[in-house]
């Protein structure tokens, strides 16, 4: 990999304020639900080690969409103002260019999911220490939470990296992945209790937006361990690169 | 097609040409952008690309750039399909649209970001920014530019190599008398000094000022290919060309 594109791609993911506005995002939502799960939930059912989890790991969540969210608006955003244009005027070796935006967004990727889980755990803490509930997690559930939401933040980054390449435009693309994350893996899956149908637990214990959560350990433990959840989902980032470069190369540029 | 087409189609066989085009062809479905065509560039020339919008002038340069493929035939720079070159920003430099920018970034991170991916000093970037009097407002966000300025932003980029082509559509668009002016004088000293550069345009006057030579586009072919002293020795415009052309296509 190419010293002088790493350096190039991380001076365009900081030169504009978009990042920023989307950190600032991510932490005010996963402030506002922390907090409104640690201030609504009975007392009594906060005192569990699963209740507080629960609370506290609310920024796993909200940390991969963002993290998908980020990687797919490094592509997107070069074809929706044209700069792909100069980008790959300057470097026509596409598949390079591709391999960078992967890299360097699993890298701000991994950085919003590690803010992600330390403003759900501080703030989530907070409140329950407000209302006088006693912590009864130890070092090992904060640890696996903080690295299990960076490495599924990061690989997600890179998830959303390739699909942007493959489908280019900025509103289709985040539409789809809020959509995949939110309703199809959230809702259908975990909430409406599709998994539990014999046969779909098998598929659904593999969907990259379950592994990002057993990554943090916040799944139903008898799923996939951290580590190999993380595997996991770094295949389908391997995946979704390798088709984002397939997509990339061939496809005229507009 | 006219008498003058006919003599004067240039030759894609010349052997030191910094562009060559063979045969190009580029179909979407069954629309045809470019159609066979065929013409070369020599050192130290400058050439207008003319034609109406939608002639095919921007598909050939996009081709040209390796943004875009071929359906069949060879767009060649400096020997070879622009996408093998080594560092091409090198030997490359070029200008497509007018907004192939982020608007929320600063003139001096969008110049530095290219030159980052180019292996140019900031040094470089410098010197560009004040070859296109964009100095005082290079920190200044792209979004707060005016046309002219962004136009000037885009040349700057296109320099930053030090390259020998230029690429440059619609250049002129946007360009205030004293910025056209510059722009006239800056791309004889570059093809003076062996540059070569092919600039698309529709503006007639304002190409007939700066090129050596026109090729007029129409249907993706090329139907004329004159030099600019040659129109004057046979006493007639760019425009009678333009407008004789074109309107013996359209019939």
């Amino acid at each position: 990999m190419s010293w002088r594109l790493l350096r190039a791609e991380f001076l365009k993911q900081r030169s504009t304020r978009t990042n920023l506005e989307l950190l600032g995002a991510m932490v005010g939502l996963i402030a506002l639900i922390v907090y409104v799960h640690g201030v609504q939930l009975p007392v009594e059912r906060l005192a569990t080690r699963t209740a507080q989890l629960i609370v506290l790991g609310q920024g796993r969540m909200i940390g991969t969409l963002f993290g998908a969210i980020l990687g797919g608006l490094s592509i997107t955003g070069e074809f929706r103002h044209g700069t792909i244009r100069p980008t790959f005027v300057v470097t026509p070796k596409r598949g390079r260019v591709l391999l960078v935006k992967v890299v360097v967004g699993a890298l701000f990727g991994v950085a919003f999911g590690l803010i992600a889980a330390a403003a759900a755990v501080g703030v989530g803490g907070a409140a329950l220490a407000q209302r006088g509930v006693v912590l009864s997690l130890d070092g090992n559930d904060y640890a696996l939470l903080l690295a299990g939401t960076a490495a599924g933040a990061g690989l997600w980054a890179a998830i959303g990296t390739g699909l942007g390449a493959v489908v280019r435009n900025q509103v289709p693309l985040l539409i789809g992945i809020c959509i995949w994350l939110l309703f199809v893996e959230s809702l259908l899956f975990e909430d409406l209790g599709l998994k539990k149908i014999a046969g779909i637990s098998d598929i659904g214990r593999f969907l990259p937006g379950t592994l990002a959560k057993e990554a943090a350990g916040l799944g139903d433990q008898t799923l996939l361990a951290p580590g190999a959840a993380v595997l996991g989902l770094a295949v389908y980032a391997v995946a979704a690169a390798a088709i984002g470069w397939m997509a990339i190369r061939a496809r005229d540029v507009p | 097609m006219s008498a003058i087409a006919d003599q004067t189609i240039p030759h894609p066989a010349t052997s030191n040409a910094v562009v060559r085009v063979t045969s190009l062809t580029k179909r979407y479905g069954s629309l045809t952008a470019v159609d066979d065509l065929s013409f070369s560039l020599e050192p130290g020339t400058i050439t207008g690309f003319l034609g109406p919008n939608g002639a095919g002038k921007s598909t050939t340069l996009r081709m040209l750039l390796g943004l875009a493929e071929p359906t069949s035939g060879e767009a060649h720079v400096f020997g070879g399909p622009y996408r093998q070159l080594d560092e091409p920003a090198r030997r490359v430099g070029a200008v497509l649209e007018n907004n192939d920018m982020h608007p929320g970034r600063s003139g001096r991170n969008h110049l530095r970001i290219l030159a980052l991916a180019a292996g140019v000093s900031k040094r470089r970037v410098e010197e560009v920014l004040e070859l296109g009097s964009l100095t005082g407002v290079a920190k200044r966000l792209v979004g707060t530019y005016s046309f002219g300025m962004r136009r000037r932003l885009g040349l700057a980029a296109a320099l930053l190599g030090d390259p020998q082509l230029l690429i440059l559509d619609e250049p002129g668009n946007g360009l205030d008398p004293k910025g056209m002016h510059w722009l006239r004088s800056f791309l004889r000293r570059f093809a003076d000094e062996g540059g070569t550069v092919l600039i698309s345009s529709h503006v007639l006057a304002e190409v007939a000022q700066t090129v050596d030579r026109v090729l007029i586009i129409l249907g993706g072919r090329i139907v004329t290919g004159i030099g600019i002293g040659e129109l004057a020795a046979r006493g007639q415009t760019l425009e009678d060309v333009y407008l004789s052309v074109t309107s013996t296509e359209a019939s």
